[in-house]
């Protein structure tokens, strides 16, 4: 069962700030947590140049940065 | 380049923030906004200060406009509008960035015990380490440097602390000035962007053209994009050729080139270049398509200099196919390079200017494109696939190997090829010397060849699996079955360096 649906903004001005980054780490999380997360690409949340842009659950969140997605995600998953 | 650090995002920040003026003919009149936009009050703070953080992100605007940080911001920017690229080297530091790192090299760390068998003061060489406070101390005056005390304390007490951009620097080319700020040594510079990629401060850079290709695309000029072969996957992982070719277009360009066409003319000219004077004339050859490489030969290594292939690179080779058809065209080298940069500086009647992919996308953001929205129209590769693996390291010798066994099945080509500069040299002075039995060497700057480029976007795995689908996907095989890149050749437009 998923219980966190991310989607992450992989448009042109997200992806030159960083959003292969966030996608790696998420990949390359291990397979208990990665299980959890229903990994999703979007092409623009309509945030742009506040990038990298994601929405956790429906909720927009900018300016993300691996660490910062990391502990989103620990507290969601524990 | 694969992580997007806080100096990375800064230094994209800057560029979309002046292509985004550029592109809507306001940047003269706009450019100190550029000092709010990305420096604000409420931080991030990296510096001291508000006023640090603005002082330094001005000289980085004067660089990205290709402008001497002599000159004011506005005065800068009239200058890049008119389309002036002011005459010096590609790479600079930010002196007001340069964090002045500390030059002392080996420092012995608390983990000093005092101890008994004092190995550091009895390896030292130069009597420069004697003991204060209950611990070693290195006496800075006698200290060479030598690293023996490093080596022989069985506590790892003592460390080697390096400058990162010294460190990254395999030619010895960039040191510290008598107030500790980094400096360049323009004789033995080959542009190669490892200090930049290295410096954790963000404070050396490379000139960018950015707003003198916005001009020409905003002018009546038809301008070409010559596209490196490294280019499959830079703008995302999922974006495809075809949406790459309509986004430029979408800014301006007339129309798109592979510069693996050029690859291909080129890996005709060499294989026959090598054919022919290899081993009649010289005992090897090497490539010549890098241009940090083959600048480092001529600076670092000109005994070696007469080994190095005369054939152009696949971008003049590209830009010469262009300049044939339309004297009066402008065109524009897209790439993972740098030195690339300064290539292009020394042939600008075939090339007019050279960007980075991450400059290409920095114009894309700032014009408002967004490529993943962008339809995908059927694309089709110009060059064959060993042009296309010209992107990946050991790509340029398979194709010539490719090729002599077309034209010259009874040679035998013995190859080796190098990634890394300190490593492309060491090979070579072996080479030179018969300790190693090779005919022909291919050297790449950077690791992994063009896909690890300075310029780059996308992490050098994918990128390197990116590109070999793709060139596993051209029509052709090997150069010689390249009915375009036989044709152009026929006309023979100047191949070979005089």
């Amino acid at each position: 069962m998923h219980s966190l649906t991310i989607e992450i903004c992989v448009g042109s001005a997200c992806y030159l700030l960083g959003a292969q980054d966030l996608l790696e780490m998420i990949e390359g999380l291990p397979p208990a947590i990665r299980s959890k997360i229903d990994l999703r690409g979007a092409s623009c949340l309509k945030a742009c140049g506040k990038g990298p842009n994601l929405k956790i659950n429906g909720e927009l969140i900018s300016d993300v940065t691996p660490e910062k997605l990391m502990e989103i995600i620990h507290n969601h998953c524990g | 380049m694969s992580q997007v650090t806080e100096v990375v995002k800064l230094r994209r920040r800057v560029l979309v923030e002046i292509a985004k003026l550029a592109f809507a003919g306001v940047l003269k009149e706009k450019i100190n906004e550029i000092l709010y936009n990305v420096v604000t009050e409420e931080g991030p703070r990296y510096r001291c200060c508000v006023h640090k953080e603005r002082a330094v992100l001005k000289e980085r605007i004067k660089l990205g406009l290709s402008q001497k940080s002599d000159l004011e911001l506005i005065e800068a920017a009239q200058k890049a509008v008119a389309g002036d690229v002011a005459d010096m080297p590609v790479i600079h530091v930010l002196s007001e960035a340069c964090d002045q790192c500390p030059i002392d090299k080996f420092i012995v760390t608390n983990a000093c015990r005092n101890c008994v068998a004092h190995n550091c003061i009895n390896s030292c060489p130069k009597k420069a380490i004697m003991v204060v406070q209950n611990r070693a101390y290195i006496d800075k005056n006698k200290c060479v440097e030598c690293g023996l005390c490093k080596k022989s304390c069985q506590y790892s007490a003592i460390i080697e602390v390096n400058r990162p951009c010294e460190g990254a620097c395999d030619l010895g080319a960039i040191q510290a000035g008598n107030d500790r700020r980094a400096i360049i040594d323009y004789s033995k510079c080959v542009e190669c962007g490892s200090c930049k990629t290295a410096c954790p401060f963000g404070a050396i850079s490379d000139r960018s053209a950015i707003v003198q290709v916005v001009s020409q695309l905003k002018s009546k000029n038809k301008v070409y994009a010559v596209m490196a072969p490294a280019f499959i996957g830079q703008f995302g992982a999922k974006v495809k050729p075809g949406q790459v070719v309509e986004a430029l277009k979408q800014i301006g360009f007339a129309d798109v080139y592979e510069a693996s066409l050029g690859a291909d003319i080129v890996t005709l000219e060499e294989t026959k270049e090598f054919v022919s004077t290899v081993p009649k004339e010289r005992k090897f050859m090497t490539t010549s398509c890098c241009p940090a490489f083959a600048s480092m030969v001529e600076k670092h290594l000109p005994d070696v200099a007469n080994h190095v292939s005369t054939t152009v690179s696949p971008m003049i080779a590209t830009g010469k196919v262009i300049k044939a058809k339309e004297s009066d065209a402008v065109v524009v080298f897209i790439g993972p390079c740098i030195a690339k940069k300064a290539e292009a500086a020394g042939c600008s009647d075939v090339i007019d200017y050279a960007l980075t992919f991450e400059e290409l996308m920095c114009m894309m953001v700032g014009a408002g494109i967004n490529i993943t929205e962008i339809s995908e129209s059927e694309y089709h590769s110009s060059a064959s696939r060993d042009g296309n693996t010209f992107a990946k390291a050991g790509g340029v010798a398979q194709a010539v190997v490719d090729t002599a066994a077309a034209l010259a099945p009874d040679l035998e080509v013995k190859v080796h090829h190098c990634e890394g500069l300190r490593n492309c040299k060491s090979a070579l002075i072996q080479i030179n010397a018969e300790k190693l039995a090779v005919n022909f060497f291919e050297g790449m700057a950077c690791e992994g060849g063009c896909i690890g480029g300075p310029g780059t976007l996308t992490n050098s795995k994918i990128t390197s699996k990116l590109v070999g689908i793709f060139a596993g996907a051209s029509k052709a095989t090997v150069a010689v079955e390249n009915e375009t890149a036989a044709a152009e050749i026929a006309e023979d437009r100047h191949w070979h360096r005089k």
